[in-house]
């Protein structure tokens, strides 16, 4: 990684990318669109999120949806003002670094960690208790085994898949995502031709007002995080500056609708019992046995199984390349920062973390943790860790654009509007999270970051400063290769 | 799994858009490298916003790059495309070495350039003559000649427009392409068998400058496919010594 003498006004170009080693430029716009679908897994967010959304927002679920949509939407633009510019592998985290510099990077870094580890624990977790619940339903009576079980399989084939090349486990993702929401909207779609002609549109007159669209937004964003994942794959990507922004702003939009489907038909079809949708603990299956469809419960749980393996697929690719670089950076040992010479992935961040991921969950189950606490617990911490994430890189992002002079009036109100907003969010959730295992749990976490960062301060200044590596124009990419 | 993306077909209803990409590119050219954006749109006088846009779709297609400090501008590797191969022969003493091994060999011997960024024939042999020279610049996955220049390239994927079969030889497969490649960038050496045309094959040994040691031409020996594929230990040594000598000429 040498420096080579200057051009044009003063910058260096150097020879050879500081992200060389992985597989470069060899994605396609499909298999991009892919990984920031899985990483925010629509299908089970489709299954469950209308009802814990319904839980605080009542009759304006649908709305609190609509709300959500747009903020995802937004937060697309905040983003896709980095990613056209530069192609990174470390998502938020090397993004932040160029607007807000060092610490907030640092900041953004740990938070993201966090995000994508536990999501990736989350979603191993949730694909174990569909299979549970596919099993019970044929009558069979597993206990936890059978959900630490399947953790453990379905993190060994991710671990295989993820070490074994980009290409591979993108393919893998795109496929098992593809089927999944394929299942889900036909379960959506026979639901919604038997109870949409009853009710139209009277689910989206609410008398809760605004402050029901507002309760229900966290809960409906929530539904969102992940959509960004496609930003940790700008160096493998073909066209890197298309098909990254375009990702992430479509998987935005198509969730938006398939959430809104999810919710309207949930709404709709259960405005006949007591209490509605938010009176519902399995609202899916109470609607399948209301319609008279036995059989739809089991497809929607292997479809929804499927979808989070793709989440933990997609979720821990990108977890592992933002280690890759801190591991380049120096801010995490160097090996992390090391790819392999045939398969082109970051290896060794591979074989540490997902071991990780897949055991620490199996060993909370052994040690009597429910299921589905360990899930909400999981899902809820690593949806502040994302949430975190998405404030910066908001903020981050009309910064960036006044230090390479490219401001624009569209930017700033983008990011304006979304700041503000994710901050009220981010509150709200700390709010509501005031009681059980989380303020304990987000105390370690953050005392833990701090040290992390007192430590890289103290010992490794000058890695710090270097925050925010990408994949930079080398000479190779120049008209005449000259540096 | 997915094929590149196809451009999106150009309606030609915006011609004003058109114009106004031509001309970013044209600054950026006629600025230097690292001229920002601030700079094309106070010298174009384009609307800031419509700049950015322009420059960002550029760069999406690669005719421009970012330069590392991310407000500089460059032009990309795909602008080299643009350029019309000015074909101005080689020189008098180049010829002259390319016409000494025509006589001591029974192949015919063909000197191509790789100034413009693609195979361009600059001295085919008369007796001997080669493919289309279209042919050769359009599809290089099926040439020796185009082999060289593909096995030079940080990512072939941008310079090859389709894997074209011509014959059943013709390689078609990306990753068989790519350990080929892979091969003729080790040894300098790329071969040809009945690829482009049934029968006919091609060797060619690569020119580089003395000075950066970047490729600026090939020199290629063609021949019935059988020897083609035989080590040709003799005929090697020849054309390797051809071509050192070819180097300083042509630089």
């Amino acid at each position: 990684m040498s420096r080579a003498s200057g051009y044009g006004g003063g910058v260096a170009v150097r020879h050879e990318s500081p992200m060389s080693g992985l597989d470069r430029r060899n994605l396609g716009p499909l298999q991009v669109f892919a990984q920031s679908i899985s990483g925010a897994a629509p299908s089970a967010a489709m299954a469950a999120a209308p009802a814990v959304a319904a839980a605080t927002a009542g009759g304006a679920v649908l709305w609190s949806f609509v709300a959500a949509t747009v903020l995802a939407l937004l937060i697309g633009v905040c983003v896709a003002q980095f990613t056209r510019r530069m192609a990174a592998a470390g998502s938020l985290y090397s993004l932040t670094a160029k607007g807000l510099g060092p610490v907030a990077a640092f900041a953004a870094g740990w938070a993201l960690l966090i995000g994508y580890g536990l999501l990736a624990m989350a979603a191993l977790v949730g694909a174990g208790t569909y299979v549970h619940d596919v099993l019970r339903r044929l009558g069979l009576s597993p206990g936890w085994g059978a959900v630490a079980g399947t953790v453990v399989v379905l993190g060994a084939l991710a671990t295989v898949l993820t070490v074994r090349g980009v290409r591979l486990s993108a393919k893998v993702v795109l496929v098992t995502e593809a089927v999944s929401i394929s299942a889900l909207l036909v379960v959506f779609g026979l639901l919604l031709a038997r109870v949409a002609p009853e009710l139209g549109f009277t689910p989206l007159t609410t008398d809760e007002g605004l402050g029901g669209v507002a309760g229900g937004v966290l809960p409906a964003l929530g539904a969102f995080v992940g959509f960004e994942a496609a930003a940790s794959f700008g160096v493998e990507a073909r066209r890197p500056f298309q098909s990254v922004p375009r990702a992430v702003q479509w998987t935005a939009a198509l969730c938006g609708v398939l959430y809104l489907i999810a919710a309207y038909t949930q709404v709709a079809g259960l405005s006949q019992l007591p209490g509605g949708l938010a009176g519902q603990p399995e609202p899916m299956s109470a609607l399948a046995e209301l319609e008279g469809l036995p059989w739809l419960p089991y497809v929607l749980d292997a479809g929804i199984a499927a979808s989070f393996f793709a989440c933990t697929m997609a979720t821990s690719s990108a977890l592992v390349r933002v280690l890759l670089s801190m591991g380049r950076e120096g801010i995490v040992p160097r090996r992390l920062g090391t790819t392999h010479p045939r398969y082109r992935t970051p290896h060794v961040a591979i074989l540490l973390v997902l071991p990780a991921v897949t055991l620490l969950p199996v060993v909370l189950l052994a040690a009597g943790v429910s299921t589905r606490e360990l899930f909400v617990a999981l899902l809820n911490i690593a949806v502040f860790g994302y949430l975190i994430a998405y404030l910066l890189v908001c903020a981050a992002a009309p910064v960036f654009l006044h230090r390479i002079g490219e401001l624009t009036r569209g930017a700033v109100t983008a990011s304006v509007v979304v700041a503000p907003v994710l901050l009220a969010v981010l509150v709200l959730f700390t709010a509501t999270n005031a009681d059980g295992p989380y303020p304990l749990a987000f105390t370690l976490l953050l005392a833990a970051g701090v040290a992390w960062y007192a430590w890289v301060r103290a010992r490794r200044p000058r890695q710090l400063a270097g925050i925010g590596i990408y994949d930079e124009t080398s000479a190779s990419d120049l008209l005449g290769g000259r540096p | 799994m997915s094929p590149p993306a196809e451009p999106a077909p150009l309606s030609g209803r915006q011609p004003k858009a058109v114009r106004n990409a031509l001309a970013v590119l044209e600054e950026v050219v006629a600025a230097g490298p690292g001229v920002t954006a601030k700079e094309i749109s106070a010298a174009l006088k384009l609307p800031p916003a419509t700049t950015y846009r322009l420059l960002n779709l550029l760069v999406g297609e690669e005719y421009l790059v970012r330069l590392p400090d991310l407000r500089g501008f460059a032009l990309g590797r795909r602008a080299g495309r643009l350029t019309v191969p000015v074909a101005s022969g080689p020189p008098a003493a180049a010829r002259a070495v390319v016409e000494r091994l025509r006589q001591r060999v029974r192949w015919g011997v063909h000197l191509a350039s790789y100034q413009s960024g693609r195979v361009e024939l600059a001295d085919a042999d008369p007796d001997h003559p080669p493919s289309d020279g279209a042919l050769l610049a359009r599809y290089p996955h099926a040439s020796a000649l185009g082999k060289l220049l593909l096995a030079e390239q940080a990512d072939w994927r941008a310079v090859v427009r389709e894997l074209r079969p011509f014959t059943t030889a013709t390689i078609t497969e990306a990753g068989r392409l790519e350990t080929e490649l892979a091969d003729v960038a080790r040894t300098g050496l790329a071969r040809q068998c009945g690829e482009l045309y049934p029968g006919r094959g091609c060797l060619a040994v690569a020119i580089r400058d003395v000075v950066n040691g970047t490729l600026v031409a090939g020199l290629a020996v063609s021949g019935p496919t059988e020897r083609v594929a035989e080590p040709n230990p003799e005929l090697l040594a020849l054309l390797r010594e051809h071509a050192e000598q070819l180097a300083p000429l042509l630089a």
